[in-house]
């Protein structure tokens, strides 16, 4: 299909493609491509409107301003082609926009650039010239104590964490009064999640972003704060290398079985244990619930990081989770009010902005599967139910019981709740959930066994961004296994195999030699 | 090309052709291959079965004739025998015995792992089905709107309003099933661009998909862990025919008709890897 349409732009090119870098570009065939593949969510005349729009937080760029957040141009200058060219082939992470690279020909992409630019009349003037910042080179020291530390001290003097927070999760004071330009409600960059950033996940891409500013948006430009010698360029390479420390050095692969080691002694409850430091971490991205009514196209927590350890009667799960408040939070008021104002709602009456509390659900099935077959995964049904904690910021507890579908929810009665210790810090909760292995009601209770692999499942709410009940963010079934520690017999059979690998070498060997000693010129046939 | 007499006394000896094939072989599936367009990284067992056939090849050629069999065997002689080489023959015995126990071990140690997720791709379609409390016969319907040519257009700008205010954040931007919500589900969402998907059905089988959704697929097949919707609940029937004429139009794939359908008998049920 894509080299179907590749070879129909190139057949339909009266000229071969130039190696220039600004072959001529034909806005009547960037109209067909955009029409076809951009309108849906940029709309028809470019203003950012298409039909996919108003479900959307960030919206789709309206190109009539010609105003863009990723340049490399000065702030409040127009982008260089190559700017636009690039949100374009590498798409914008972290939100609906994807990489159009290996999905559109390089011309068609072409095209539909210099088309888009016709929606504004800023582009039209060609007395304007468009020249990208001069960028300096890295310095090198990354990674070093003293360059972060110089980093951080100039996150603090510029203001990064006036909007990013002390710890970077976008969870500064000013944080909940953010507005993009037309208005609508923006969240500062959880600088923890740096394969979510729009521009790239680099250091050299953060550090642009801080010459540059993120145009329409409150993210300033720090260009001036050199020229004022308030600090230097390579002060500013630190901020930007500070910030790349935040985050993993890549991109969290999901995984499919969270395992849960054995541990000696007893189970670390405390959600700031050290004894977690030294738990294998995992990321479970989630998104909204866009499956029953009233859907939910907002979702703010991104994805949870989950930890599990077991000891001969109990289980213990730490999940982490980087929201910017813990709700109920009156100053986010204002902010949940603009984000339900500016997403669709499958309600005819748009749900009010109330002070709701922050959740997160952990699923489980009612009994381990015996086959590959699992409840309904998005909170079982109402003949086949599923075992879930609950946990809330307000009230502070965990609950457990059975969901039967998103609207009904039995609270398992009886000291059956799991045990609960949340902390929350910097923009982010940390809960740990505590049970025993075996329980009294196994036909209710999931009863864990160590060696199988449990279906389980995570939802969450963040109260201040309006998510209640189906306005939540979900994931799909994930397995947590109780490793075993190994016994030692299983060690028995590798040094077998061993002792008898170097015994037959030696063997081999030996013989070989001796064959060569005694034919002289060892040209008698060996054991190859 | 000549190349130094150093690197050709190598380069024309059997036993250093073997090893370069078998490391170039190596090379080739563990990490050229994930690179061709439409590839995916070879698993483990494949790479073990890919290398096996490459070292039987091998043998085959070195022992092909007996002067190069003997050349062949020579290294390795050498590397048994003489005594200049004995940190070689130390190495080598360490070495392989060292692989025989990680091998070993990683065969005995049990580990859990996801179950198999075997699963049908395309079901196959009830011949009846009730859509809103109105009974429907699937077999032989086709898509009505396709028969008013003249509004034909508007069903298209009907449908695509459809498809972007419902399926975009699965079914992607590109309507390959890479939309930003796509990772966080499996199985993975459908792939429209596939020719494996909408190209091999009849548009009343993908009515049946949307309209009744994951919750709707047939007991026999399970388990699915479809997170598609049940979009009678949100959508008309006229939306939901308007929409799939979106999907074709869009991807330029033909929908199969009846007569097609008649002629090969009954639907394609596929095994795959989900």
């Amino acid at each position: 299909m894509v080299s179907g349409l590749l070879l129909l732009a190139l057949r339909a090119a009266p000229f071969p493609i130039p190696h220039s870098p600004f072959p001529p570009q034909d806005t009547t065939r960037g109209k067909a491509v955009y029409v076809k593949w951009c309108a849906g969510c940029h709309g028809d005349k470019g203003a950012g409107d298409g039909p996919a729009a108003s479900r959307m937080l960030p919206r789709p760029r309206d190109f009539t301003g010609a105003i863009y957040k990723v340049r490399t141009t000065a702030s409040g200058q127009l982008p260089t082609d190559q700017d636009v060219l690039r949100s374009i082939d590498e798409g914008l992470p972290g939100t609906a926009m994807p990489a159009w690279k290996d999905r559109l020909s390089e011309r068609e992409r072409r095209d539909v650039l210099a088309y888009l630019k016709t929606f504004s009349a800023f582009f039209q003037d060609t007395s304007q010239h468009i020249v990208p910042l001069t960028f300096s080179k890295e310095p090198g020291g990354a990674t070093s104590a003293v360059a972060l530390k110089v980093g951080r001290q100039f996150y603090d003097s510029i203001g990064c964490w006036k909007c990013h927070g002390k710890a970077g999760r976008g969870d500064g004071p000013s944080a909940p009064t953010l507005k993009t330009d037309p208005g609508e409600p923006i969240f500062a960059a959880d600088l923890h999640e740096s394969w979510r950033f729009r521009g790239g996940a680099g250091t050299a891409d953060i550090y642009r972003r801080l010459r540059t500013g993120l145009d329409g948006t409150p993210m300033p430009s720090f260009s001036d704060l050199i020229d004022q010698k308030f600090l230097t360029d390579e002060q500013l390479w630190r901020v930007a290398q500070y910030v790349r420390s935040l985050s993993p050095q890549r991109a969290p692969e999901v995984r499919d079985v969270i395992h849960a080691p054995r541990l000696p002694g007893g189970l670390p409850r405390s959600p700031d244990d050290s004894a977690w430091a030294r738990v294998e971490r995992y990321w479970f991205p989630l998104v909204g619930q866009v499956i029953r009514k009233p859907r939910w196209f907002a979702p703010a927590v991104a994805g949870v990081w989950v930890q599990a350890v077991h000891t001969a009667d109990s289980l213990a799960l730490r999940l982490e989770w980087d929201d910017r408040s813990e709700s109920p939070d009156t100053p986010w008021l204002e902010f949940e009010r603009r984000v339900l104002d500016h997403v669709t709602s499958d309600d005819s009456v748009p749900a009010p902005a109330d002070l709701w509390p922050d959740g997160i659900a952990v699923q489980f099935p009612r009994s381990i599967p015996a086959g590959m077959e699992r409840p309904y995964f998005l909170m079982g049904t109402a003949t086949d139910p599923v075992y879930q904690w609950r946990w809330t910021s307000m009230p502070r507890q965990a609950v457990a019981g059975l969901a039967r579908g998103l609207s009904r929810f039995d609270v398992l009665g009886g000291g059956s709740a799991p045990g609960a210790g949340a902390r929350f810090a910097d923009g982010q909760w940390r809960l740990v959930l505590t049970r025993a292995l075996a329980t009294a009601d196994t036909a209710n209770e999931l009863q864990f066994e160590a060696g199988r692999a449990i279906p389980v499942a995570f939802f969450a709410w963040d109260g201040s961004n309006g998510e209640h009940d189906t306005r939540m963010a979900v994931s799909a079934w994930y397995f947590l296994a109780l490793d075993q520690p190994t016994p030692p017999r299983v060690y028995l059979s590798p040094v077998v195999a061993m002792a008898v690998t170097l015994g037959l070498g030696m063997l081999v060997a030996v013989r070989a030699q001796r064959r060569a000693g005694a034919g002289g010129d060892g040209g008698g046939r060996s054991r190859a | 090309m000549r190349l130094p007499a150093g690197v050709r006394r190598y380069a024309e000896h059997p036993f250093w052709q073997a090893v370069t094939i078998l490391v170039v072989a190596y090379v080739v599936i563990v990490f050229v291959i994930p690179l061709l367009p439409g590839s995916a990284l070879v698993p483990k067992s494949v790479v073990l079965q890919y290398m096996a056939t490459v070292l039987v090849g091998v043998l085959i050629y070195v022992s092909d004739n007996e002067g190069r069999w003997h050349r062949f065997q020579d290294p390795i002689r050498a590397m048994l025998v003489e005594r200049r080489l004995k940190l070689v023959r130390g190495g080598v015995l360490v070495a392989v015995t060292l692989l025989v126990g990680c091998f070993t071990l990683g065969q005995v140690r049990t580990t859990v792992s996801a179950p198999p997720n075997l699963r049908s791709i395309h079901p196959a379609p009830p011949a009846d089905i009730t859509f809103r409390g109105k009974a429907m016969t699937l077999t032989g319907l086709e898509n009505p709107l396709r028969h008013e040519a003249d509004s034909l257009a508007a069903h298209l700008a009907l449908g695509k309003r459809v498809y972007y205010e419902n399926c975009l954040p699965c079914h992607g931007d590109h309507l390959d099933g890479q939309g930003h919500y796509a990772t966080a589900f499996n199985p993975l969402p459908a792939n429209f661009q596939d020719n494996g998907t909408i190209a091999q059905l009849t548009e009343s089988f993908v009515f049946w998909r949307i309209a009744k959704g994951g919750p709707g697929l047939p007991r026999e097949g399970a388990p699915w862990n479809s997170a598609m919707p049940v979009w009678e609940d949100f959508l008309s029937e006229r939306e939901i025919w308007s929409v799939i004429l979106f999907l074709y139009d869009q991807t330029g794939w033909k929908p199969r008709t009846w007569e097609t359908e008649s002629g090969k008998g009954e639907t394609g049920k596929e095994k795959g890897d989900g």
